[in-house]
């Protein structure tokens, strides 16, 4: 467990039983929190296929355009989690610097697949989608299941980058030591794995 | 020999003013005291709410005082609208089920005790635990705020079963805001409840103190972390089914409502949509949630029982652990027989009824544990200890009834009647309250450092018990004669009949709910004026009652905790605390 | 309490190009113009495998206790698996609208 993860003390050290699974608590929580996480994002993905299955007129609208963006959007995500790698090794090194370097090239990286992913949502709502509008004549369940999971997904991206904003500031003022980025990793990385599932079944099912 | 990890325990120093000490406090302590003092206030709302329903149904043309007040749309000259009944079981059974149950006897009793029964100073998260109460306070405050807005509360009932929750203010009154509003607070306490796991998981893992191995865990603190594990898996899928529900009522989605629709002689743009998805998703969340409910239940009781007979639980900590672990897990793959005549498909019945009578095993035996361990024992019979004995009495008569509702042949009969009705408040309402009643008179002295009226608490445990038979005892027999639940008269050729039993159900609920006032007279008067409790009034053996009544900031005042004995041995009349120095017991 | 075990991060540029690569895959299955259901399981399982590395490697379960391992999936998992109840009806629906 590590001793770095103390807030105040009483000043003695209290005997405890050792922790099950080797790591210390903050990390264990946010595995937990991931877990719960995913049978969230599950469920949606659940009411996706329940309403594909059960839909007449479901269709697949993506062109080539639109899975380009995609594959360019999972290029950059992935290439954050590769960052992210960088950032705890470099601060598990204590090299200060290195890590603000990769922890900044991180939050760039999410904040491009942002603003690809926003603007694909605007071409696509100019083009008349919608929540409840389908510009093709189709269902109109296409657009709620697209724009509530990907939305879903996005709001999660964007809380990381803002998440590992407040961790960065933390680091370089002291208050926050390898533990607190360790863990932030762990959350980005799931943001990552959901894409993983994401990417195929809502764009590359849809592929004209 | 493991290998000891020493380090400074994650303290903070005591807080001072009053707003930290009492308001926005990071003490588990002062934490718990908050939720079980938002489960009682809760619990006389809703128990109010069901006081105007029965007088309804017993006396349909009465005038019901405040009530026009409260709302003149809803019960003009005091008289409740079918709808408004409606309005007022929805928000009795939302309240009930959520900011009573789910809360006293988890994340009251549970923020209180788990910290010290692992001989911690506080739980692993204490800013998040904060954030978890008042994140469930403003869904309690959120949901009450559907009583003054003009349209009143919803009326889909606790359940909100789409359409009628998803297509809006058309649906009826109470379905534009209220239901919004509905939807939101129980966002918040599923986040709340979803934070609130993760502490209660992490810290049962990762904050034992030194002996304090998981065999040696107190039960009540087992049942907390295996209904943890429930909570978080079954609160993960609530929240997005929330979402999606949100979506369709205020984002035009369609995911719940279907095609054709016809509202108030308009047909509705949606299309697309199934009821029936939600209805899965939301069972998928509520079948585990009355399990989420029982378990702590159960932990009390597995709890209390051995210092008032003073013999551990027969078969041990395993037996009852594992039925709780087995309890907990089949909770989640029987969730469909909620839907036995939602028109799913018929084969789906048999995959969920076989589970569902399954899942009596484990809950049988806990119960046959509880009553066996009373043979040969020199029970005391305090009241925690009556409690407990009505708490076996009450979930086996709730229970029996679960094997009739198990089966789809029987439900199809049976499904929506007060035969439901009663078999839930037996096993929820009724059970779980009086576990949680045996946690509040046992553990009282320790929170509050006062003992309670021990002849008021029983005069209150004796009335309580007769009148809740009456109540729903009766209920069951109305139901299986026919008597439809969730109607708001009765006025169907073959219901009159039960008007004068409707009658007798509605007097004894109403002395029922009076009698509960004694108890909150006794808590009330013994926490100022009650005579000053003891560490150990009961002679326990778990490590809350190693420490003074109420504990210290830091719980043990910086002692170090060692503990060598399980939480249920006793030498002859005498218990042995989990910290006493090695010593050979006989029998355990 | 990171293990000595661990790769350097050379082997981590190597997984993620990996990912990238099974990525590829995917996309490439996707004009194969394969029936629906072929396409989806393809697509699962690959994104299944994904997610394994993702978790075993960059999320550094595989460095872990395997307690961690063998509480987190099997939780995961079992709800997942659960939630393929939902089938049934949802074919209902679909043989529904089409009037059967």
């Amino acid at each position: 467990m590590s001793q770095s993860e103390l807030t105040m003390s009483t000043g003695h050290e209290v005997l405890m039983e050792p922790s099950p699974y080797g790591i210390e608590k903050k990390k264990l929580g946010m595995w937990f929190f991931i877990v719960a996480d995913a049978c969230t994002f599950a469920t949606f993905l659940f009411g996706y296929g329940y309403m594909r299955v059960g839909s007449q007129n479901w269709g697949t609208p993506f062109e080539f355009g639109t899975i380009l963006n995609g594959i360019v959007m999972t290029f950059v995500l992935l290439s954050s989690s590769l960052t992210m790698l960088a950032a705890v090794r470099t601060t598990q090194a204590g090299e200060k610097a290195s890590a603000n370097k990769w922890l900044g090239l991180t939050m760039l990286l999410g904040t491009v697949f942002a603003i690809l992913h926003l603007r694909e949502w605007f071409k696509m709502i100019r083009e008349g989608w919608g929540l409840f509008s389908n510009p093709t004549g189709g269902t109109t369940q296409f657009g709620a299941c697209f724009f509530s999971i990907t939305g879903l997904h996005l709001t999660h991206v964007i809380s990381g980058v803002i998440a590992l904003l407040i961790i960065t500031r933390g680091y370089n003022q002291g208050r926050y030591n390898t533990s607190h980025v360790e863990t932030a990793g762990l959350y980005w990385h799931f943001v990552d794995l959901v894409w993983m599932f994401v990417f195929p079944l809502m764009y590359l099912m849809n592929a004209r | 020999m493991h290998d000891m990890s020493a380090h400074a325990a994650a303290h903070h120093a005591p807080p001072s003013g009053f707003i930290r000490k009492y308001l926005f406090s990071v003490d588990h302590k002062v934490i718990g005291i908050q939720y079980t003092t938002l489960s009682l206030v809760a619990a006389f709302i809703g128990m109010a709410l069901s006081w105007v329903m029965r007088i309804h149904l017993g006396w349909p043309a009465a005038s019901i005082p405040f009530l026009s007040t409260l709302s003149p749309n809803g019960a003009p000259g005091g008289v409740p609208t079918p709808e408004y009944y409606l309005s007022l079981m929805t928000m009795h059974g939302t309240i009930m089920a959520f900011f009573v149950l789910t809360a006293a006897p988890m994340a009251g009793y549970g923020n209180f005790m788990l910290p010290i029964q692992v001989g911690a100073a506080d739980m692993a998260f204490p800013r998040l635990n904060m954030a978890s109460f008042w994140v469930t306070f403003v869904g309690f405050v959120v949901a009450s705020a559907t009583f003054i807005i003009p349209d009143g509360p919803p009326i889909s009932g606790w359940t909100a079963y789409a359409p009628l929750s998803a297509v809006g203010p058309a649906a009826g009154p109470g379905q534009g805001r209220g239901q919004d509003l509905w939807v939101l607070s129980i966002a918040f306490f599923c986040v709340a409840s979803l934070l609130g796991s993760l502490n209660f998981i992490v810290t049962t893992i990762d904050l034992r103190t030194k002996g304090m191995t998981l065999s040696r865990l107190p039960l009540s603190t087992w049942a907390w972390f295996i209904n943890a594990w429930v909570s978080l898996l079954a609160f993960a899928v609530l929240l997005p089914t929330g979402l999606l529900l949100l979506l369709d009522r205020v984002g035009g989605t369609s995911f719940f409502i279907p095609g054709g629709l016809v509202v108030n002689d308009k047909v509705l743009q949606h299309s697309g949509g199934s009821p029936l998805l939600f209805q899965h998703l939301f069972w998928f969340f509520g079948h585990p949630e009355v399990y989420i409910i029982i378990l702590p239940a159960f932990g009390i009781v597995a709890h209390v029982m051995p210092t008032f007979t003073r013999k551990p639980l027969v078969g041990g900590w395993k037996v009852i652990t594992y039925a709780m672990i087995a309890i907990g897990s089949l909770s989640f793959i029987v969730w469909g027989h909620h839907m036995f005549v939602s028109g799913m498909s018929p084969n789906m019945a048999m995959v969920f009824s076989v589970p569902t009578l399954i899942i009596t095993i484990p809950s049988v035996i806990a119960v046959l544990v509880f009553a066996f361990s009373l043979y040969g024992a020199n029970i005391r019979f305090t009241t925690p200890m009556l409690f407990c004995l009505g708490f076996i009495s009450l979930f086996i008569s709730g229970g029996i009834g679960g094997f009739f509702l198990a089966q789809p042949a029987v439900d199809s009969y049976l499904h929506a009647t007060s035969f439901v009705v009663g078999h839930f408040h037996f096993t929820m309402g009724l059970s779980a309250i009086f576990a949680t009643f045996a946690g509040f008179y046992y553990w009282f002295p320790k929170m509050w450092g006062r003992m309670m009226n021990e002849t008021l608490g029983k005069v209150h445990f004796w009335l309580s018990f007769v009148l809740v038979y009456c109540v729903f005892m009766t209920m069951h027999l109305m139901g299986l004669t026919g008597a439809v639940r969730r109607y708001s008269s009765y006025v169907a050729d073959f219901m009159v009949p039960q008007i004068p039993t409707n009658r007798f159900i509605t007097v004894a609920a109403l002395l029922l709910g009076a009698v509960q006032f004694i108890f909150l007279y006794n808590a009330i008067w013994s926490r100022f004026k009650g005579p000053k409790a003891p560490d150990n009034p009961w002679q326990a053996t778990t490590l809350e009652w190693d420490t003074t009544s109420p504990p210290p900031f830091d719980n043990f005042d910086g002692r170090q905790i060692t503990v060598r004995h399980g939480p249920m041995e006793y030498d002859a009349d005498a218990s042995v605390m989990q910290t006493s120095p090695e010593q050979s017991i006989a029998g355990t | 309490m990171s293990s000595n075990r661990e790769p350097g991060m050379g082997s981590y540029v190597g997984i993620v190009i990996g990912l990238m690569i099974i990525v590829g895959i995917e996309v490439v299955l996707t004009y194969q113009h394969l029936p629906v259901r072929t396409l989806l399981f393809s697509l699962l399982c690959l994104a299944s495998v994904e997610a394994f590395v993702g978790v075993m490697y960059l999320m550094h379960v595989r460095y872990e206790s395997p307690l961690l391992f063998w509480t987190v999936f099997p939780a995961t998992l079992f709800v997942l698996v659960l939630l393929n109840y939902v089938w049934p009806d949802a074919y209902r629906m679909a043989r529904m609208s089409l009037g059967k």
